[in-house]
């Protein structure tokens, strides 16, 4: 370089900044993909519907009377819930205890796996 | 070796280079920007269309002729004519102009007690589905009363059962 004129160094040092800068733009614009397609799936794959429609159905069951279509029903959900929704579904009605507001006390657990809900309710 | 005097021009020159294409694959990437997340998110209006849909015709009646919601009454009577009608009406209801364009299909799973395996049959839809449908699957819980008289398909075991209804739903 010793014979080389020096003058342009900023310059050079500025198209490399400049485009340096717009490679990593470019890596930020791919990343956004990536962020756009986790975000979508979490949202899909959070079973929202499902936790909405096993608690009413739950509360449903809660009213019937005879012990044997109680115990019946609960199998069923049971069963289908874990061939159709991949989800282990179990839940418990008991009375609530006497001078209560409530009439029953109703325990839901629901486990696909990935998310968990538990809930305790008064009914 | 050779003249080295240019030296300077060469990096320039380079770095105009990459400026230019880094610019190029820029203009060009931003078209494309449609990310395979935001295909998603038509797939989670349609479930959530679809959901609210079998809801509502989950949704007990207050009148006093029957406390049954018509989903139930529907699944019981195996009234498919009503189910097509009813989904279809809500499903493509719009507040003005042309109706919408959804097409399902219905299956009902069930526990078989003798076998205890969950089985299924089904129920009816709008269209056969050709297997190529971008559809998504949404379903409603139905407590279903089909003690001795029920008009459910004669598999079914006659007790009060809940069964699960799928529903495939697509825009054709």
């Amino acid at each position: 370089m010793a014979r080389l004129n020096d003058d342009a160094q900023w310059i050079v040092l500025m198209g490399f900044i400049v485009s340096f800068s717009l490679f990593f733009l470019g890596i930020v614009i791919n990343q956004s993909t990536v962020v756009g397609q986790t975000t979508a799936e979490g949202v899909l794959e959070f079973p929202k519907n499902d936790i909405l429609d096993i608690r009413s159905e739950v509360l449903q069951s809660s009213k019937i009377t005879v012990a044997a279509d109680f115990d019946d029903v609960k199998k069923d959900i049971s069963s289908i819930a874990l061939s159709r929704k991949n989800a282990i579904v179990s839940f418990r009605v008991t009375q609530a205890p006497p001078g209560s507001t409530y009439t029953k006390i109703i325990d839901i657990h629901y486990n696909n796996g990935v998310t968990a809900y538990n809930e305790t309710t008064n009914y | 070796m050779v003249n080295s005097e240019g030296q300077l021009f060469t990096i320039e020159g380079l770095a105009a280079g990459l400026i230019m294409l880094l610019t190029a694959f820029i203009v060009v990437s931003t078209t494309s920007i449609y990310t395979p997340g935001d295909t998603h998110i038509s797939d989670m209006q349609l479930e959530q269309l679809g959901s609210d849909a079998l809801r509502m015709m989950n949704t007990p009646n207050t009148s006093a002729d029957s406390a049954e919601s018509a989903l139930q009454s529907i699944i019981k009577n195996n009234d498919t004519d009503r189910f097509r009608e009813t989904f279809l009406w809500f499903c493509n209801n719009k507040t003005g102009g042309a109706y919408d364009i959804l097409q399902f299909s219905t299956d009902v799973y069930y526990r078989n007690t003798p076998t205890t395996s969950v089985n299924r049959f089904h129920f009816t839809e709008s269209r056969k589905p050709t297997g190529g449908e971008h559809a998504v699957r949404v379903t409603e819980w139905v407590q279903v009363d089909n003690t001795a008289g029920g008009s459910m398909p004669a598999e079914v075991d006659n007790r009060v059962q809940a069964v699960l209804v799928e529903v495939l739903l697509w825009r054709d």
